[in-house]
């Protein structure tokens, strides 16, 4: 059939596919230039300067992602307390985790971190002890809420996607209600969860460039500073494509990821 | 009349200890008030914009030719995997700037574009890429066999796409497009980052003033719902108008 003969040519085998992959060519192609400039003498000043100013627009990024390590640890296990929550047979226990789900799904993500970082103190008195309650960890709840609400709809999902025959045939197996919960649903859910979980993480770390605004120092913080510092039309335009490159070669293989994870689930 | 109903609203909410003194200043109530319009026009621009994105983002990647998909493919890609900050910053700070300077260069004048337009260029070729792919999957999702059953019947390649495959495509994409559209709303929350002065910025403003920062973001949160809600309410209406006997639900 005419699908079979062209199948060939839309899935080559994976190494070539890697090989021919536009975004392993253009960095192949950009560090070949970078090695001819620094062979030849000829390095454009705006790429010196760049040079110099990485190791600190690397430190920027490394602050970024610890907040989003961070918010999405603490959000996921809030959202699956969350989620167990919007299953539970009380009525009125599932209408009020349904309303921290809506109220945080909802609410746009930089309101959120504006409404930490302004409103909580900017330290906690515990006792007699006095901690400091600094930005960035303001930023890191600000992204956890939403986090934990996408967690808990992340995880109704996948358990309501496990099918109730699966439930009924455990049963009349023997199984006990946690049993089954346990030996059967979970470990099928959590496989269900990873994809739409990555996908969740890809999308908090860029939440994270948001933290520039309320003062935190992270790597769009440092971008501004190094363009201010620097005053040159070139490198301005320069270092705000790095940053758009950084947070791309971060994001983008947890992309990939996701994908190649999403289409072995499909073939099962 | 209704200057005695404000004042009387705003001791009523001062007893529950909420602070809304600001309605009661012109001056700071008509900036709020503008920048509720300012997120509702932001909206009201963003969301077509988007979608002629989308439309043509998604043509070009089912178009089936490889010199048309392969860069729409990386522009999704780039879009999808960075901040809508930085991208505002690379447009405004970047491009605005060098534009601005080639046109002095030129002596054309000041720059035509500003901040608000700047916002609403980005949020839309931003969101026009999600919706691309919603679009793409739905295209996708039309079976093989309705569309060799039209083939059959004598459609045309053209009228295959006009009558059988967009029509279906669309009502597949529907419940993603409208999630994308909520997403949108709350997205020009961003707008705030250059100063152009819709709710959130004005917000800013006044409790730096006031220090009353939770009520304003009560304000903010009601907006942003009552947008986010009647977009998903809208979504729902044209779901059902839409709605095909024997297809999805």
């Amino acid at each position: 059939m005419a699908n079979d003969a062209a199948l060939p040519a839309i899935a080559p085998p994976w190494r070539f596919g890697l090989a021919r992959s536009p975004w392993l060519l253009a960095g192949l192609a950009s560090l070949a230039l970078l090695a001819f400039w620094s062979a030849t003498g000829t390095t454009p000043q705006a790429v010196a300067l760049l040079w110099k100013w990485l190791p600190a627009l690397l430190r920027g990024l490394w602050v970024n992602i610890e907040i989003s390590v961070l918010a999405v640890a603490l959000g996921t296990i809030v959202g699956l307390v969350v989620g167990a929550l919007l299953l539970s047979p009380a009525a009125l226990v599932r209408r009020i985790a349904r309303l921290y789900v809506q109220a945080f799904r909802n609410v746009p993500l930089l309101v959120l971190i504006y409404f930490t970082t302004y409103v909580f103190p900017f330290e906690v008195q515990l006792w007699q002890w006095r901690f400091p309650f600094p930005d960035w960890l303001k930023v890191v709840l600000g992204l956890a809420l939403p986090t934990s609400a996408n967690v808990a709809e992340i995880f109704r999902g996948a358990i309501q996607s496990i099918p109730s025959a699966q439930w009924e045939a455990a049963q009349s197996l023997a199984f006990r209600r946690r049993q089954v919960l346990r030996l059967i649903v979970l470990p099928q859910c959590l496989r269900r969860m990873l994809p739409p979980w990555m996908n969740l993480y890809a999308s908090i770390t860029m939440s994270t460039s948001l933290a520039s605004l309320v003062g935190v120092h992270d790597v769009v913080d440092m971008a501004q500073i190094a363009s201010n510092t620097v005053v040159r039309t070139d490198f301005t335009i320069l270092v705000y494509f790095t940053l758009l490159a950084l947070f791309f070669a971060y994001c983008y293989p947890i992309a990939r990821a996701t994908r190649a994870l999403e289409r072995r689930h499909e073939r099962h | 009349m209704s200057d005695s109903l404000l004042v009387q609203g705003v001791q009523a909410l001062k007893a529950l200890g909420l602070n809304y003194a600001f309605m009661l200043d012109d001056m700071e109530r008509q900036a709020f008030v503008r920048g509720l319009g300012v997120t509702l026009q932001l909206c009201l621009l963003t969301i077509p914009g988007s979608l002629a994105v989308g439309v043509l983002l998604a043509a070009l990647l089912a178009s089936g030719r490889a010199w048309l998909a392969a860069p729409a493919r990386a522009v999704v890609e780039v879009t999808r995997n960075t901040p809508t900050l930085v991208q505002l910053y690379c447009a405004f700070l970047v491009l605005n700037m060098l534009i601005t300077q080639q046109l002095r260069d030129w002596g054309a004048g000041p720059n035509p574009l500003t901040p608000f337009i700047w916002v609403v260029i980005v949020v839309s070729l931003h969101k026009g890429v999600f919706h691309a792919e919603a679009l793409r999957a739905g295209i996708e999702s039309v079976p093989q066999a309705t569309l060799e059953a039209a083939r059959s019947l004598g459609f045309s390649r053209r009228q295959l796409l006009a009558r059988v495959q967009l029509p279906l495509a669309v009502r597949f994409a529907l419940p993603s497009l409208v999630n994308n559209l909520v997403d949108l709303v709350k997205m020009t929350a961003v707008a705030s980052a250059i100063a152009v002065g819709d709710v959130t910025y004005q917000s800013i403003m006044i409790w730096s003033q006031r220090d009353n920062v939770l009520e304003l973001l009560l304000l903010i949160l009601l907006w942003f719902g009552l947008l986010t809600g009647l977009v998903s309410l809208a979504g729902r209406w044209l779901e059902q108008r839409m709605r095909m006997p024997g297809y999805g639900q």
